[in-house]
């Protein structure tokens, strides 16, 4: 057991050290590539804290991707703030909304948590449509990073690893708390949690809460990388889509299976449009229909238990079907 | 101009009650939230813009040929693809059906661009007036004359055909409808069918009278998800309730705030009615 574990952080430590060095080698077409890959990962691993451990399925997070980029765009642009305090801020202020909303959308169990947080997320976007502090529709600026071009690229990507390095580690720290285990115990049957005396409603709102707080980093680190924020791809659904696919792709409930997810879906989805510019619009709901049926426990579970075989995938097709 | 506002709301309510019959259907048999309601409607409004572009054939005719279109496809789609994971839990249908949303939407805009169409019929300005009180659009009251028909219809079949029963039973105990010799799988993708034939049909008369995309579904979609929670899941009157809710919400919402913030209503409303009677206005408690 010890060695085992001993083991699993050595291929951490080696995965880490090779992606930090991987911007040394590469252009900056690459590089943005991989910054890109590395913000779905947050957004996909954090979406797992609610989604994957919790059991909730929220459909609206792409709102703390919104809320983040949007209060770092107010706060740099509107009162001159400098970028380290808007993304600190933009992450608790993503996080302070999860708990206002988290109260009474906790509630809700299924499907009507599902449309809840998609509504909370369309109204939102209409929110932020009419404001004038958010420019409405025609977008906001924000100040531009005065770097050169190449340490700009490095100065996004790097900052993002040390994003999805925070999330990783506040996950797994997490897993091993008594809350981590409560996540779980509500997921399997919140009903028997509640009996054995866990605060059902503290520990939803809090997984909620860290699931909205690295979002909202994600979507601040976004904005000022695009120096422009509209709220239509601000707070597209697409984007939640696209957190869920690649966590139920990588596999829920597992630590790195979002990150897997993420990974194999950017990297598919890119070599793909390369070579069919036309049919790889089709891919990701074909890739999401597939896998739905045919993988629905994720890369994850076929990589662990080192199953390959048609088998596997008859197994599981034939196991929900009537 | 309360009375007109109060009309146009009740007028538009109507075809959100036709979009959310289909949703509530699958919904309240299956248990599937169809995300990809909207791309069906979008699809039925696709069939009548190119029947009428094709062949200048009506669209009051050719809302038959895209229902029996529609009900085809829903019933293979059902039968080939969700069928195989019905059993495994609501969550996995909901990213099924955005996969299968996603695919059509994108298979449509490969193949029609994302240009916005329109069907331009020429009665479509054709309007008359009651005294000197309310304008009324002949279109838009014919619409909602033909949603009144379809929801009776569709009332028909559940309540008073061997189909209906097969439906309702699968709906409450799909192990007992199962051993009374119910095909089970038959039922869902005729519901399935059913369901994505009215999305067809409420598809047909929105492409009378709004323009059409691509990319349309989306927004429709979560409309329909608006009406069958504000009206609750279980019966007939439902979606009728909740459309003709949220049409003159919408109507007076707008009308006192401005155009641009129908969508902020539709959705506060949403959130508000979830939080606050989680299964609808008619909706039966577990």
């Amino acid at each position: 057991m010890e060695k085992k574990l001993i083991q699993k952080f050595l291929i951490c430590g080696i995965v880490l050290l090779l992606t930090v060095l991987f911007p040394l080698f590469s252009n900056n077409f690459t590089i943005r590539f991989g910054t890109d890959i590395l913000m779905f990962a947050i957004m996909a691993s954090a979406w797992n804290i609610i989604g994957g451990y919790t059991g909730y399925a929220s459909f609206g997070n792409v709102v703390f991707f919104g809320i983040g980029g949007y209060i770092t765009a107010v706060l740099m642009e509107r009162t001159g703030m400098n970028f380290g305090f808007a993304y600190l801020a933009a992450g608790f202020g993503a996080a302070l909304f999860a708990v206002l909303i988290g109260l009474p959308v906790l509630r809700l169990r299924g499907h009507y948590f599902a449309i809840a947080t998609l509504g909370v997320a369309e109204a939102m976007k209409a929110l932020v449509q009419n404001l004038q502090i958010t420019e409405g529709n025609s977008g906001i600026y924000l100040p531009l990073l005065n770097f050169s071009i190449k340490a700009q690229y490095y100065f996004f990507f790097y900052i993002m690893l040390g994003t999805l390095v925070l999330t990783l580690v506040a996950t797994y720290l997490m897993l091993n708390s008594k809350l981590g285990y409560s996540l779980i115990a509500i997921r399997e049957n919140e009903e028997a949690a509640n009996s054995v005396g866990i605060n059902t409603t503290w520990s939803k709102t809090v997984a909620f809460a860290l699931s909205g707080l690295f979002t909202g980093l994600a979507g601040s680190i976004y904005a000022y990388q695009q120096a422009f924020l509209k709220p239509g791809p601000a707070f597209s659904v697409e984007t939640t889509v696209k957190m869920i696919v690649m966590a139920v792709f990588g596999g829920t409930g597992k630590l790195f299976g979002p990150l897997i997810g993420a990974f194999s879906i950017e990297m598919i989805s890119e070599t793909l449009s390369n070579y069919f510019l036309v049919a790889h619009t089709l891919f990701f709901g074909t890739v999401v229909i597939l896998a739905i049926l045919f993988a629905p426990k994720g890369l994850i579970d076929l990589i662990t238990k080192r199953k390959f075989g048609l088998s596997y995938f008859l197994e599981n097709i034939r196991q929900h079907r009537i | 101009m309360v009375l007109q506002i109060l009309v146009n709301g009740i007028l538009k309510g109507g075809l959100y009650a036709l979009m959310a019959i289909g949703m509530s259907l699958i919904w309240g048999v299956m248990d599937i939230i169809n995300i990809a309601h909207g791309a069906f409607i979008m699809l039925g409004a696709f069939t009548t813009y190119w029947l009428f572009t094709l062949f200048g054939m009506d669209p009051f005719v050719s809302l038959v040929f895209s229902m029996v279109i529609l009900f085809v496809l829903g019933y293979g789609v059902q039968k080939i693809v969700i069928n195989n994971v019905i059993r495994a839990g609501a969550f996995i249908t909901l990213i099924l059906a955005f996969g299968i949303d996603i695919f059509i939407k994108n298979l449509a805009l490969v193949s029609w661009t994302a240009d916005v169409r329109k069907v331009q019929v020429s009665y479509g300005a054709a309007n008359f007036s009651l005294g000197n009180w309310v304008t009324i659009p002949t279109v838009r009251l014919l619409a909602f004359i033909l949603v009144i028909v379809i929801s009776l219809a569709f009332y028909f079949i559940l309540n008073r055909t061997n189909l209906g029963r097969s439906i309702r039973a699968t709906s409450q105990d799909l192990d007992a409808a199962r051993l009374v010799g119910v095909d089970v799988a038959r039922t869902y993708a005729i519901t399935f069918g059913l369901g994505v034939g009215a999305a067809g049909a409420a598809g047909t008369l929105w492409s009378i009278l709004f323009p059409i995309s691509p990319m349309m579904g989306g927004e429709l979609t979560l409309k329909s998800f608006v009406v069958v929670i504000i009206g609750g899941l279980g019966s007939m009157l439902g979606p009728i309730i909740g459309g003709l809710a949220l049409g003159i919400a919408e109507a007076f919402g707008t009308d006192w705030f401005g155009s641009t913030y129908g969508n902020l209503i539709s959705f506060t409303i949403l959130v508000a009615v979830l939080i606050v009677r989680p299964k609808g206005f008619l909706g039966k408690a577990d």
